[in-house]
């Protein structure tokens, strides 16, 4: 990798751990609607793409998302930026379309090069899901962000909502935790090249693959894990109305992650979002590995609810095309005394 | 050495720690000022899973300082800590003091009057039965005992495979999970065990 730009040098968070907390996010936007017969999801529930409804084969998905650099190689960071934007609309059970690039460029810090490499990077990513970049827009800023405004596309009767799944069903997590703490660590020089190499190819990973395979299975709900953490995206599927009971030794987290938090490389948002969602959770027994279940994810994987009956086969054709960190780790129980709940 | 995190952001405070305490000769101190919890969580999580002797104290402003000792033998970790305690672990295997009605306010009278001592022993252990003491309903007069230890600084554990084992895991409501590793090392690490 190239890592001389020291991209995650220059900014104060890395990825997903510089985004607003939930609390604070809630208390923000909490009072704006939106409300229109062919706005088919918006802004009253928590899912982050929005879905136009057309004609009676096609609704638009729209979505945008930026994040600071997570690595210090341009080219890689691009690619993780279009991962992490592009994520939304594959959680919905859309197709990518187009996209369009959002750069506020650290000029101060970086020659034009860099910038060259992170589009390209980006580029890379929109064309492997079959989508093309119509055009975007760049400032300068004191912090180097990057990402896309994304249009897909989504039959209108086969949108995979965010908090609708059924009591019985299970949890499929395509990618492991640990990835804010793991590039917190990447910021403080504290990864060895492997390593980081390791974490940047699955941040970079697109959800695409795991989005068509899902579609093919009898699947209730689905979101992606990003800024919120595990329990943060979980806390919006339970939507209060169901418990999702977790199964801690089964939920796949990258031992590198382990060591890094051990040593209390923790970003501050896994800390801020275990302060708004612990009196939502319900612990059998109290584990040191709890933090991890909070830390804010980049480009994390997709959480879906499938049927048990499907599950396993679900699981078994993730597996077998590539996405191996695949993993139930959870059940839909009737709602108990918390929303959330970890054994 | 006393170093001040405030202010920093995440990994900045533990990264500073770390170069302190490389820098530190062994059996020194090192005091580290912080203002965030996230910070305060890290750089204690740091500095107790490299097997330094650590205590927070929540300073006004919301600020924490967090003082770690360098040193490895028992004695200089001993002579850091407050005097306040007995090298001593209190090891609980019941919920009673011998047998019935009267064991059960035994055992209340016993820890009561612990409470009152000059010296405290520096940790409880409570396995089998005894983790119903702690795992009891708050209005329970054990409770308030425990708490008030608690409150002095005497570590409480509780056996997790015991807990388990009664059903009561969720009910904990002082003290801390042992295991069985923990608890052997306090019995045989420490100047005495006492067992009631």
């Amino acid at each position: 990798m190239n890592n001389e730009a020291k991209l995650t040098k220059y900014v104060k968070a890395a990825g997903c751990a510089a985004k607003l907390g939930p609390g604070d996010l809630t208390e923000a936007i909490g009072g704006l609607s939106c409300t229109h017969e062919n706005v088919l999801v918006g802004m009253d529930t928590s899912d982050d793409a929005s879905v136009y409804y057309l004609d009676e084969e096609r609704a638009l998905v729209q979505t945008v998302d930026i994040i600071t650099p997570v690595v210090d190689d341009p080219y890689v960071y691009g690619q993780i930026a279009a991962a992490n934007s592009l994520s939304d609309v594959f959680a919905m059970g859309g197709e990518v379309a187009t996209a369009m690039n959002i750069v506020g460029f650290d000029g101060c810090h970086q020659p034009r090069s860099v910038l060259k490499a992170i589009l390209e990077g980006g580029q890379s990513k929109v064309v492997e899901c079959g989508g093309i970049i119509i055009g975007g827009h760049t400032i300068e800023a004191p912090e180097m962000t990057y990402g896309m405004s994304v249009t897909g596309f989504v039959h209108p009767q086969k949108i995979y909502r965010n908090n609708t799944p059924r009591i019985g069903d299970v949890l499929i997590l395509t990618k492991p935790l640990g990835m804010g703490i793991l590039t917190t660590a990447i910021k403080a020089d504290m990864l060895e090249t492997q390593v980081i190499e390791k974490v940047a190819s699955i941040l970079a990973t697109l959800n695409h693959k795991a989005s068509r395979i899902m579609r093919q299975y009898d699947v209730s709900a689905c979101t992606d894990v990003t800024g919120f953490g595990l329990f943060g995206h979980g806390y919006e599927m339970s939507f209060n109305r169901v418990t999702i009971a977790f199964e801690l030794k089964n939920i796949p987290i990258l031992e590198e992650a382990r060591a890094m938090a051990d040593m209390g490389i923790i970003p501050a948002g896994a800390y801020t979002n275990k302060s708004y969602l612990s009196s939502k959770v319900q612990a059998k027994v109290p584990h040191k590995d709890e933090i991890i279940l909070y830390d804010a994810q980049t480009s994390g994987g997709l959480l879906i609810a499938v049927s048990q009956n499907d599950a396993p086969k679900l699981l078994h054709h993730l597996q077998s095309e590539g996405l191996t960190y695949s993993a139930i780790i959870a059940e839909i129980l009737p709602l108990g005394e918390k929303p959330l709940f970890y054994m | 050495m006393k170093i001040d995190c405030s202010g920093l952001a995440c990994p900045e405070p533990v990264l500073q720690t770390k170069k302190a305490l490389e820098t530190l000769p062994n059996d020194s101190v090192l005091e580290v000022i912080v203002n965030s919890l996230a910070s305060k969580e890290n750089v204690t999580r740091f500095a107790q899973n490299g097997g330094f002797d650590v205590r927070v104290q929540d300073l006004a402003e919301g600020k924490s300082l967090i003082t770690i000792v360098k040193g490895f033998t028992c004695n200089v970790v001993a002579d850091a800590k407050d005097e306040k305690f007995l090298d001593k672990t209190l090891f609980l295997k019941s919920d009673k003091v011998g047998e019935g009605e009267l064991g059960a306010k035994l055992i209340v009278g016993f820890l009561k009057s612990t409470l009152e001592l000059p010296k405290l022993p520096r940790r409880i252990v409570c396995v089998n039965q005894a983790v119903l003491l702690t795992t009891a309903d708050e209005s329970a007069p054990i409770m308030e005992v425990l708490k008030a230890l608690e409150a002095k600084g005497v570590e409480i554990y509780s056996c997790g495979v015991c807990l388990e084992f009664f059903g009561v895991s969720d009910k904990l409501k002082v003290g801390k999970i042992g295991n069985a590793f923990g608890t052997i090392e306090m019995l045989f690490g420490g100047d005495g065990t006492i067992s009631l």
